[in-house]
């Protein structure tokens, strides 16, 4: 009776969503979070990484998927940032060089500055030019985003070639950003590669980090959360960054609205089918 | 050979040399490091760089097809024109703001348009793309939390073998996946990760290399003269 009119009229259960997301945002609940090994490798491998080591970070989400991979952003960038290494942004996704601004307009840059320990080189707008970075950087992205010869800044003659990357991070919500570091930066030139993934995404991405070819995973917004917390530990520093940490109460209630549903639906689907044998 | 099959006319044998030309020589660049006096991947580099214009003029032709739809869409009075005139108005100041005050502006060092048309097209722009733009997209986005609540009893049910084994590895999954359940049990963070590592990675895998031939025999064929139009 219940679950048909709940078929019928699903708007209880979007009430109930709605509650148990925005309460506990609302509320600020804070839990600790368990660490997955894909997390805790990614932040070993960056923590591990020789000073004025090159980081290459990939912008390749399109602002849906805001609210689950630019906290991820955040966090990883903040690591980078806390260490002394160097970072050129770049993206894949059109969407992504004004995400990278808004990252590093959130976290705290230390004495770092611009053009020598980090730049925002903007738009990859095809393959070429993802194929022809490692060689020459600023043969195929003459400009940064703020109208700087790149051949001009300090990084870039430090390291003219993106093959001196020890690594490149994607933030990524489809794969074809991924593939394609995989494919002509790794493949090629054997740089090191990690992603973070949206929950649906990440799954498929488990085999490259089986194999050793990616040497981390950031899964979800929980993947930041994680990420924050191993922050926290090691720095003392960065706990509500980037707000993934007070989104683990709603994501749980979630996820557990989620199974009580599919296991409400399924007795609710047995029964009738033994009502209606018994009736036949 | 079969008889009706469609003889190449001379432009489609100059099109086809020329991508196995291009073709094959990628893959020797790729696979092979050849010396000499002639460096090869200079010239691949450059080839590509010609190739990002080339590709960059591709956009230009969309938003041609696109302005030209919709202004048509207009003109005719067609049952959406309302539509088209919000597109061509949000298509085109976005645009317009974009190359003035973004990271993809044309000028950002002012050199040629003011600084003064600059400073009043940046907070503008951040607003149409951090306010408006980032929030219309993740509020669609997470429209699907509702779909996914709805359809977990109307859909997500064990009506087979493999149907339930499917839905109990997805729930686990879920479990797992959830920081509280976690706490609870660290073991359904176990079950998790090990679903994912094994089962789920052979199971890619599988779907990987089959793509991966897939995409390697159409490579083959399109560089062999694949038949035209089939």
């Amino acid at each position: 009776m219940a679950a048909s009119s709940l078929r019928s009229d699903p708007r209880l259960v979007y009430l109930i969503l709605l509650l148990v997301v925005t309460v506990p945002v609302l509320t600020h609940a804070v839990i600790s979070v368990p660490i997955t090994p894909t997390t805790r490798a990614l932040y070993d491998f960056i923590q591990n990484l020789p000073p004025n080591s090159l980081v290459v970070e990939s912008f390749d989400y399109a602002t849906s998927v805001v609210p689950e991979l630019h906290p991820q952003a955040i966090v990883v960038t903040q690591h980078i940032f806390l260490r002394p290494l160097k970072v050129l942004f770049v993206a894949q996704d059109p969407n992504g060089p004004p995400l990278a601004d808004a990252v590093l307009d959130t976290i705290n840059k230390g004495n770092k500055s611009y053009g020598v320990d980090y730049a925002n080189l903007g738009y990859i707008p095809n393959t070429a030019t993802l194929i022809g970075m490692p060689s020459n950087i600023a043969q195929f992205l003459p400009l940064d985003t703020r109208g700087n010869p790149t051949a001009s800044l300090p990084i870039i003659k430090e390291f003219p070639a993106a093959k001196d990357a020890a690594l490149v991070i994607t933030f990524d919500d489809d794969g074809s950003a991924l593939y394609s570091y995989l494919q002509y930066w790794q493949g090629s030139f054997n740089i090191a590669v990690a992603v973070g993934a949206t929950a649906t995404v990440a799954p498929g991405f488990m085999p490259f980090y089986s194999s050793g070819q990616l040497v981390g995973i950031l899964i979800s917004i929980r993947g930041a959360a994680e990420y924050e917390s191993l922050l926290n530990q090691q720095y003392n520093c960065c706990l509500g960054i980037s707000g993934a940490s007070s989104a683990m109460v709603a994501l749980s209630a979630s996820h557990l609205l989620i199974v009580a549903m599919v296991v409400f639906g399924n007795a609710a689907y047995f029964i009738s089918r033994r009502t209606s044998k018994r009736e036949k | 050979m079969s008889s009706d099959k469609k003889k190449m006319t001379r432009g489609e044998l100059g099109l086809q040399v020329i991508i196995f030309s291009l073709g094959f020589f990628y893959a020797i660049v790729y696979y092979v490091a050849v010396p000499g006096t002639v460096n090869l991947q200079a010239v691949s580099d450059q080839l590509l760089a010609y190739l990002t214009a080339v590709l960059t003029a591709a956009f230009a032709i969309g938003v041609i097809n696109l302005t030209r739809v919709h202004v048509n869409n207009i003109k005719r009075k067609r049952a959406t024109w309302r539509y088209s005139v919000i597109l061509i108005i949000c298509l085109f100041a976005m645009a317009i703001f974009s190359m003035i005050a973004s990271p993809f502006a044309l000028d950002p060092r002012a050199t040629v348009i003011p600084a003064g048309v600059i400073a009043f097209s940046t907070p503008i722009w951040e607003f149409l793309y951090y306010k408006i733009l980032v929030n219309i997209n993740s509020t669609i986005f997470s429209l699907l939390a509702f779909f996914i609540a709805s359809a977990a009893y109307r859909a997500f049910k064990a009506r087979s073998l493999e149907s339930t084994i499917l839905l109990v590895a997805g729930l686990l999954v879920i479990l797992g996946q959830a920081p509280v359940v976690d706490l609870v049990w660290p073991g359904f963070g176990a079950i998790r990760d090990w679903i994912l590592a094994f089962p789920n990675t052979a199971g890619q895998r599988g779907i990987l290399i089959g793509a991966a031939l897939g995409i390697l025999v159409f490579s083959v064929r399109r560089l062999f003269r694949y038949p035209w139009g089939d």
